[in-house]
């Protein structure tokens, strides 16, 4: 019997994995402040997941379809003038959910599965999960490792950044696709609804510890993973749901990151120093 | 290069088919500095972003760098208002400067010793040396507006264009701004700076421009900055005060 042939050790290679592209991609969605739309993301995958599962065609594909659709959707959105692009996405948001609902509803002894797609089911991922997982993380690190430049001018300094050349249009939509793509690859481990926390609270709490990019995505990425691995033990040992329990964990870490940086902003602050500002 | 940086002939710009300014006749030459003057919402943002191929020509003959404005993107130097940029962003002073370099180093090659050289000298050149390490957004307005043109220096632009480089800036680095601009443009760099404050492009400018919604005058500061012609273009809010200066007045 192989290492890999027992559940519980695939199940921690997939948190790891998992964890490393949340924690990879969190920082993008936290510096560029896409929270509220990888929420959306997250929420619009659901029905193209579930629908994908009801005609018989790869879930990863109907998920990948259905938040390509929204990205677009958000991306054209904004490029309107006088568009509040927030109430657009709020809207998409509860709109897939309630499609995905509604989809489940047609179908009678779903909701098992139903529950694996919003949360994730950890043990019984295969394989086939993990190979696809590795493949994205080297695709997705090497990806933005290439685009760092003009994804931290574009970030930085929009106007900047079209005036040096950029299509900053198409770099958004790569970045919402990208941020998409780690989204669908997150569901087996913690599920649709699930994988904001992963990717979100990691990074927002490195990026209370650090001002330089290359710390927050390393910190970002610690954090992500270790909140897997925690998260999968407490599960473990408790026997409570792993995908409720990484995400409670991610969501600790956050909230254990905040009062230290407050503190440490406060005594900062307290020497105020008019010298020196020119 | 013997031809103008800039050369406008009878130009509108707009969105959307829609002109937002018109008749604009301009030839700026290197090492000149031309001040764009007018009210908000004149039209002084559009006509750099259309210098820099962001906004369309709708009429006329424009010239940037020898070409199409849109075949020259990428080419000018652009220093962008200092409000448009994200401050909480993590990115140091230097990293910022550094994308001074990125169109001579490539997007995806490392930097060389004589980039990182010439991002040294830039924050050198306008007092910044120290600030180096520090976040881009912990820094004071002017401040920042220095960091933006040690960029804009880094780049080595042949033309720059300046949106309101003096907005929100203290006196300090407004003299610093001014004095590294006449060390850019005698250099041989052509500058192209929009303000909306009279005394500064009496100053610093060696042509004016008054724009709003059209252009309504260009030539020598003395020329131009009259209070005839500032009315024109204001509106008629405009007083002369001692010492033939002008102040603007809210109707």
């Amino acid at each position: 019997m192989s290492w890999w042939d027992d559940a519980l050790h695939r199940a921690v290679a997939e948190v790891v994995l998992a964890g490393a592209l949340a924690g990879l991609i969190g920082v993008h969605v936290v510096v560029r402040r896409l929270s509220f739309f990888t929420m959306a993301l997250t929420h619009a995958t659901f029905p193209g997941i579930v629908l994908a599962s009801i005609i018989g065609v790869n879930i990863m594909l109907g998920g990948v379809v259905a938040g390509g659709i929204v990205a677009v959707g958000v991306v054209a959105l904004t490029r309107r003038r006088g568009q509040d692009a927030s109430a657009a996405t709020g809207v998409l948001l509860s709109a897939g959910f309630a499609l995905g609902a509604a989809l489940v509803a047609t179908q009678s002894g779903f909701s098992r599965d139903l529950s694996s797609f919003l949360v994730g089911s950890i043990l019984t991922v295969g394989t086939q999960d993990l190979v696809v997982t590795a493949v994205v993380l080297v695709v997705v690190a090497v990806g933005l490792t290439v685009g760092a430049r003009p994804l931290l001018q574009i970030g930085f300094d929009r106007s900047g950044a079209q005036a040096a050349g950029l299509a900053i249009g198409r770099w958004d939509l790569l970045l919402l696709l990208t941020i998409q793509v780690v989204v669908v690859t997150m569901v087996p481990a913690v599920g649709t609804i699930l994988a904001v926390s992963l990717i979100v609270a990691p990074a927002a709490a490195a990026r209370l510890w650090s001002d330089r990019l290359p710390v927050v995505t390393a910190l970002s990425i610690v954090f992500a993973v270790g909140s897997g691995l925690v998260g999968l033990w407490i599960s473990s040992r408790w026997n409570v749901a792993a995908g409720a329990s990484i995400s409670l964990t991610a969501t600790a870490v956050l909230a254990a990151s905040w009062l230290p940086a407050r503190l440490r902003t406060a005594v900062v602050r307290l020497p105020v120093a008019p010298a020196g500002r020119a | 290069m013997t031809g103008p940086a800039l050369r406008y002939d009878g130009v509108s710009v707009g969105y959307q088919g829609t002109a937002v300014l018109t008749h604009v006749d301009l030839d700026v030459r290197a090492g000149q500095r031309l001040a764009l003057v007018g009210p908000n919402g004149a039209g002084k943002s559009t006509l750099i972003k259309s210098v820099l191929g962001l906004v369309p020509v709708l009429a006329g003959q424009a010239s940037v760098l020898g070409a199409d404005p849109s075949a020259a993107r990428g080419q000018a130097g652009y220093v962008p208002q200092t409000d448009t940029l994200d401050a909480d962003f993590p990115v140091s002073v230097r990293q910022v400067v550094m994308m001074g370099r990125y169109r001579r180093i490539g997007w995806w090659r490392p930097a060389r010793a004589a980039d990182r050289r010439a991002v040294a000298e830039a924050l050198d050149r306008v007092g910044l040396a120290d600030r180096a390490g520090h976040r881009f957004g912990t820094l004071s307005g002017g401040q920042r507006q220095r960091v933006l043109l040690a960029r804009a220096i880094a780049s080595e632009p042949r033309l720059l264009l300046l949106d309101e480089p003096f907005n929100g800036v203290d006196a300090v680095s407004q003299d610093e701004i001014v004095r590294v601009l006449r060390e850019l443009s005698a250099g041989g760099a052509a500058l192209v700076i929009s303000t909306h404050d009279l005394g500064v492009a009496r100053d610093l400018a060696d042509v004016v421009c008054l724009l709003n919604g059209r252009q309504w005058a260009v030539g020598a500061p003395s020329e131009v900055l009259t209070a005839e012609k500032l009315r024109m273009t204001y509106g008629g809010h405009v007083v002369d005060v001692a010492d033939g200066q002008m102040m603007l007045v809210e109707p």
